[in-house]
């Protein structure tokens, strides 16, 4: 059987490919603008997660990286094809109710401009990062532009993509809830990769993976304790506050099925279920087990960001599944030539 | 880094710093007991003539004693982060500064858990804090915040209490061995018979471990706990979801400060330049900067909101904040705490001792000051401008500041000469 392997061109052209294959639905058949706002919000957690927990690790010195430094590293093309995708929310800006009263910071030309300018410069911070690491350059002062950069895109995400939808609602929290959910996800797919990298090794290999395997079942245990913390820390002072404008927005959410449902599915999914089953030490050097948390975790990633979403923009369902299968194939077949990603290997 | 220094010479380095206090200590303790002797002398005064004689009154009925309060908890987060944290990410700089920190927090939370009594006035009444059986029927009430600091605040208090001592352990036996008379004596029976075989090792480490877990998250509750003080209120400024993690980030922050303030002369006066490389001092300094830069955040999140709701409170509030009768105050704070520690950016300074020890002095005022401009400014500019109104300290309450600082800065230097102020058996470990 034939190895599909893509070299950078070939990857770039995936994206393009892909991009334009969701402009089409997005326009041709959807027709409703929260599908393609979710999987925006998805896949910007993910893939500017990915480099991000790259990024922290090699300022860190973390050794657990080195099994997944290049795999995580290869999905820097991903960035790109998030400009790409938020290009197609400009015919459909009226989904926010700021648009009919525009003020200084939300009004359509700023709003995308300032996000596709900080999409285009995470991409190329990360693109910088990743070529410099996989190169063995040293990469301190690229990894912490591209954390201030991940930051900035993840906050702009939080408040701009999502908060604006429900103007004038405020959670000042938003934003760093929103990157390290990035982390949380980024950690996540970390432990999909060892397990789909490293099933048939050595004893030597699994040794050292199963250390490592160790290492981010301890950090998805750690996320988990974390996002709990932040989770609870916004949502107590709403309800302590007790506000007309603050809880309106999440009686939305909370009120209607499925969303009621949901709401209480994402915190069993974030918290409960990796926190349970990484209690024991055993079980962080399972395989099997933290591919199962950490799916749980980006299931649980895809609800929230949907519970968000879902009270005010109109979802089209087959759209939905159809861009995030398909951004799962072009990520699988990224991480699969990712040894044509590095600048060395042009 | 210091792997070429032999086991004997950790501990003879490390114990002679305990030995024959010199004129610099003589003199800090001086300065130091006079200041706490002065703030209690204030205190007492205050009890006698009512709390009339202090600043705080309508609308401000929370001045400096809410800021020292704050403050001082703030300090005792570092200690926590030190230890617990960087020991469960086996981060090896934290052996340098552990002990110091976990002392640090100790007499912080101490001179902390003073604020609410003086605050309190009546002090006498203290126990109505703590909810207890009564004829009266009557309560504290749960849904209170300032309820759940009373449990959130002895709990940490509590745990690090006992971690400090745990991690002496093997130390306080060392000590004992070198030490004869009363002290050896004392050391001996603190050590709870210590011997350093394999089993009491074994269990050392796992209840060493089962208390870095147990304090890690801790240290963010506490912090937040302490910033729904303010946020469960509704106020403008006070009433926005980011306070926890703003708080905590803050409190690591000064806390970290304290910590270089404390070590980098510590360091010299008692010659543990070996132990204590500089290349620890600068991963120390790191997280300076890291938790400057999460301050920082907080600071442009919390001030872009407010215009972002177009809520005319909120804006007004920060309006205030940066333009008003305090905004002085908050500049300094925003260059103590967001720009100037940018500057550690660049290796140099991260590495320059001079620097660092100016710096934390600096950090440590500026997050004083944060916390006055958020306790005061919010109660000074409320909803309705018939209820606006300033604040200024009294003497008697920048003289009981002055004593807590007294108070805090005694305590470590009789820390530093009665007990090991570097993990001895940690670092031979190194």
């Amino acid at each position: 059987m034939t190895s599909m392997v893509l070299n950078k061109s070939g990857i770039y052209a995936l994206l393009v490919i892909s991009a334009l294959l969701i402009g089409l639905t997005e326009f041709g058949l959807s027709g409703k603008p929260g599908s393609l706002l979710l999987t925006l919000l998805f896949w910007s957690c993910i893939a500017q997660g990915c480099i991000a927990l790259a990024a922290a690790c090699e300022l860190v010195n973390a050794r657990w990286i080195a099994s997944l430094r290049r795999e995580l590293l290869s999905l820097y093309p991903l960035l790109l094809l998030l400009p790409l995708l938020f290009l197609f929310l400009w015919p459909q800006l009226d989904l926010y109710p700021w648009t009919d009263h525009p003020t200084l910071w939300l009004n359509r030309p700023f709003f995308m401009l300032r996000n596709l300018a900080i999409l285009l410069a995470v991409f190329l911070a990360g693109r910088h990062l990743a070529k410099r690491s996989l190169d063995g350059q040293t990469t301190g002062p690229a990894a912490v532009i591209y954390l201030l950069l991940f930051v900035t895109s993840q906050t702009l995400a939080a408040f701009d993509w999502v908060m604006s939808l429900v103007w004038p609602w405020i959670s000042t929290l938003l934003g760093a809830y929103f990157f390290t959910e990035a982390l949380y996800a980024a950690t996540a797919a970390s432990g999909l990769l060892m397990v789909l990298y490293f099933q048939g090794k050595t004893r030597d290999t699994s040794l050292a993976v199963g250390n490592h395997l160790r290492d981010i079942g301890l950090l998805m245990f750690g996320f988990s304790v974390l996002w709990t913390g932040l989770f609870f820390a916004q949502f107590l002072l709403l309800w302590y506050g007790n506000l007309p404008e603050e809880v309106g927005y999440i009686l939305d959410i909370i009120s209607n099925s499925p969303g009621r449902e949901l709401a209480w599915l994402f915190p069993l999914a974030l918290f409960l279920a990796p926190f349970i089953l990484l209690l024991g030490a055993p079980v962080k050097q399972s395989r099997h087990m933290i591919a199962a948390v950490s799916c749980t975790v980006l299931g649980g990633l895809f609800i929230e960001r949907l519970c968000l979403v879902m009270p005010t923009v109109p979802l089209h369902a087959g759209a939905l599944l159809f861009y995030n299968l398909l951004l799962i194939a072009v990520a699988l077949l990224m991480l699969h030539s990712s040894m044509h990603v590095s600048a060395s290997a042009d | 880094m210091n792997n070429d220094i032999s086991a004997p010479q950790v501990e003879t380095d490390v114990l002679t710093a305990m030995r024959r206090p010199g004129p610099a200590w003589l003199t800090g303790l001086g300065l130091a007991g006079l200041l706490f002797a002065g703030g209690l002398a204030l205190w007492a005064y205050q009890i006698m003539h009512g709390m009339g004689v202090a600043g705080i009154t309508h609308p401000v009925g929370w001045g400096v004693y809410i800021t020292d309060f704050v403050f001082w908890v703030g300090i005792a987060h570092s200690g926590t982060l030190i230890s617990a944290v960087l020991f469960i990410f086996r981060a090896r700089f934290r052996t340098s500064f552990n002990r110091a920190a976990e002392a640090m927090t100790i007499f912080a939370l101490m001179v902390a858990g003073l604020f609410p009594l003086i605050h309190l006035g009546r002090v006498w009444r203290f126990y109505y804090l703590f909810p207890y059986p009564n004829q009266r029927q009557l309560w504290v009430n749960f849904r209170s915040p300032l309820i759940w600091d009373v449990f959130a605040v002895s709990t940490y208090f509590l745990v690090s209490l006992v971690f400090f001592y745990v991690g002496l352990m093997p130390d306080l036996a060392i000590a004992a061995r070198h030490r004869s008379g009363r002290a050896g004596k004392l050391y001996r029976i603190l050590s709870l018979g210590w011997t350093g075989n394999l089993r009491q090792w074994r269990h050392y480490g796992r209840l060493y471990m089962f208390l870095a877990a147990f304090a890690t998250p801790l240290v963010a509750s506490v912090h937040s706990i302490v910033s729904w003080d303010f946020a469960v209120s509704i106020i403008p400024g006070w009433h926005t979801t980011i306070f926890a993690p703003y708080f905590v980030a803050g409190a690591i922050f000064s806390g970290t400060a304290m910590v270089l303030t404390l070590v980098i002369p510590m360091r010299r006066v008692l010659n543990l330049q070996e132990h204590i490389p500089i290349d620890h001092i600068e991963a120390i300094a790191k997280i300076l900067l890291l938790t400057s830069l999460i301050v920082g955040f907080s600071y442009v999140i919390e001030h872009g909101m407010a215009f972002y709701g177009e809520n005319l409170f909120e804006m007004e509030q920060f309006r205030f904040r940066a333009l008003g009768h305090y905004s002085l105050l908050f500049w300094i704070m925003i260059m103590c705490n967001a720009v100037l520690p940018l500057l550690l950016f660049i290796r140099r300074l991260r590495r320059s001792l001079a620097f660092l020890f100016v710096l934390s002095l600096l950090v440590n005022v500026g997050m004083w000051l944060e916390r006055f401009v958020i306790v005061v400014c919010s109660l000074a500019r409320d909803f309705d401008p018939y209820n606006w109104g300033n604040y200024l300290p009294s003497p008697v309450e920048c003289g009981i500041t002055l004593g807590s600082f007294g108070l805090f800065f005694a305590a470590f230097l009789v820390f530093v000469k009665t007990l090991p102020v570097l993990s001895i058996t940690e670092l031979k470990e190194r």
